[in-house]
């Protein structure tokens, strides 16, 4: 058999490469581990720092037929140079996960994860998002298919085993990627920059919110969170700083510090008092002054007290009316390990680890510094087991 | 299967409308031999659409067959009631083809039970290949129906499949394929993106 791929196609008419997932993994990623032939030249190897998105599809384009996706290998043997994640920079930009992995099943059992990223132009943390969409392929481990029999309880220790299984995933290896661009299926903002753009952020979570997408069972949960920020919304206007401000920003920061008062005093004069205050003045830039290391602890705690209250308040209907510190979440590598680049990298998908990825994007630029959304989203959180509120 | 067999794993059939007018309907029904010769051809309304499993050309979860036009589209446990408009399926800027559809439901009619199986008829609109303008095509091809072959002008090419919110209606259409979380974790990157500073 021989199918020129590259010079004359002889794709026949009406077939396309389209692989299953499972395909992907189990044959042309395997073969390529194994460093097996691979009958045809489909997928490519690229080095993807050096492929810009939108050069992929001349790269990887098969036969000459119309394509809506693109395929190749790369080898994940790049890291930033401060840690152990993944380099996936490009000149002109970089890929940054989204979401959490995906665990991808054949009818047997798992074989592989997947992980989406976002192509983002420029650098970060001032990229601009692109609709490029990248699902980078890899085969499951050891270390993931001991996860794997974790998974199915949702409890913070698998969360926290699982989690301490993806830090030595399989960084090292071969990956396949699928690339493609986002369709919109609604008119979108997303490109607009603008600066103070809280009620576009409203807008956009009650859309999502309101959404026939997110309507199926499975995401009453999320549906529910997005519509109690979409609430909440009103009162976090205000734009937050970077989660690990350096020292040398301090200044910039202490001006909008000013506005974060107010949903703070609201809360105050809510008189429920749930939490222990944090300073009056200038909480954040107090929290900017320090170095980066030595954010407060109780502040990531508390976001994540908060995720339970809501969970809580999903699950069984009601809020248990405890103090929102007894909540301890000792697992602030995980929140920290989420709020950069890497967020849900190598996570697994146990329930409980999908709230806490909802709760860390939601409220992740607060959680380092900065309270305002913290506190409306304490409050719209407190108006469902009070109604006495101001 | 014909010439697909001999393909490596991840190709698949996934033809656009395009494709299957140009590249099987008008071949059909010019009395070319299509290749691949894959899309086998059924009698009319003789079977429900879960029935097409081995006898239809599956592909993704998705059924392809020739067919005849009829006026009446009743099987033996139901029928195929159209919903929506007609599409025009052009190529190169001419419009070569009409997609209808349908959906099936059991039972009587005006008494039945909606079903998800949903079924695209692609048809002609020009049985010549294309020499005549878009305008008078309708015309003239019934008149061509009238004196040249009768039989070969009124095929279809079918689609049928089960539609549910995870089937891939058509490769072109829905191939962007983001999980309902993806999308909720894209939007929420815009909210964290709005976030950072500006400086």
């Amino acid at each position: 058999m021989s199918i020129s791929v590259n010079g004359q196609s002889c794709v026949p008419p009406g077939f396309r490469f389209h692989p299953t997932e499972e395909e992907l993994l189990n044959y042309y990623l395997r073969k390529k581990v194994a460093s097996q032939q691979i009958d045809l030249d489909v997928i490519r190897d690229v080095d993807l720092n050096k492929l810009e998105p939108w050069d992929i599809q001349e790269r990887c384009k098969i036969g000459s037929g119309p394509q809506n996706d693109w395929y190749f290998f790369s080898h994940k043997d790049k890291k930033y140079p401060t840690g152990t994640r993944t380099n996936r920079a490009t000149a002109a930009g970089f890929w940054k996960a989204t979401g959490r992995d995906k665990a991808i099943y054949n009818a047997v059992s798992r074989i592989g994860m997947r992980k989406t990223l976002v192509f983002y132009k420029g650098r970060a943390p001032h990229g601009l998002k692109s609709d490029w969409i990248m699902h980078e392929y890899r085969l499951l481990d050891a270390d993931d298919s001991s996860s794997a029999a974790t998974a199915a309880m949702v409890t913070a220790s698998s969360v926290a085993a699982s989690e301490a299984a993806g830090q030595q995933g399989p960084e090292d290896g071969w990956v396949v990627c699928r690339v493609f661009k986002k369709k919109h299926h609604h008119k979108d903002t997303n490109s607009g920059s603008g600066s103070g753009s809280g009620n576009k952020k409203a807008a956009a979570l009650r859309r999502s919110s309101s959404s026939p997408l997110y309507s199926s069972g499975d995401d009453a949960a999320l549906d529910q969170i997005l519509h109690y920020m979409g609430r909440s919304s009103a009162a976090c206007k205000q734009e937050h700083d970077s989660p690990r401000p350096a020292p040398a920003q301090t200044q910039a920061q202490a001006r909008p510090t000013s506005r974060y008062l107010r949903p703070i005093e609201t809360a105050l004069a809510g008189g429920h008092g749930f939490m222990k205050l944090p300073p009056l003045e200038s909480p954040s830039s107090a929290a900017a002054a320090a170095p980066p290391n030595t954010t407060p602890v109780p502040e990531t705690t508390m976001d994540w007290a908060m995720m339970d209250r809501l969970v809580a308040s999903h699950l069984n209907g009601q809020l248990h009316d405890d103090h929102a510190s007894t909540a301890v979440v000792d697992d602030d590598h995980r929140l920290c390990s989420a709020f950069d680049d890497g967020a849900g990298e190598d996570n697994d998908d146990g329930g409980l680890a999908f709230y806490s990825a909802a709760a860390t994007r939601l409220l992740g630029a607060a959680a380092g510094a900065v309270d305002d959304d913290l506190w409306s989203f304490a409050r719209s959180a407190e108006r469902l087991s009070h109604h006495g509120s101001q | 299967m014909g010439g697909a067999s001999n393909l490596p794993p991840g190709f698949h059939f996934f033809p656009s409308d395009e494709e299957l007018i140009v590249h099987f309907l008008r071949r059909k029904a010019s009395l070319l031999p299509c290749r691949p010769d894959i899309v086998p051809t059924l009698p009319p309304n003789r079977y429900d659409p879960w029935e097409l499993n081995g006898k239809a050309l599956e592909a993704g979860n998705q059924w392809y067959f020739f067919s005849h036009s009829t006026q009446s589209r009743t099987s033996q446990n139901g029928q195929w009631n159209p919903i929506g408009a007609d599409e025009a399926v052009s190529s190169g800027g001419r419009n070569i083809g009409l997609k209808k559809k349908f959906i099936f439901s059991i039972g009587e009619p005006f008494q039945s039970n909606k079903t998800n199986w949903v079924m695209h008829e692609y048809h002609l609109l020009d049985g010549n290949g294309g020499s005549s303008t878009s305008s008078s095509s309708g015309k003239r091809s019934h008149k061509k129906k009238g004196h040249s072959n009768k039989e070969s002008s009124n095929w279809v090419i079918c689609r049928v499949f089960e539609s549910s919110c995870h089937s891939q209606v058509s490769f072109h259409e829905d191939d962007m394929e983001l999980s309902c979380l993806d999308e909720v974790f894209l939007s929420l990157d815009d909210y964290d993106e709005v976030s950072l500073p500006k400086n």
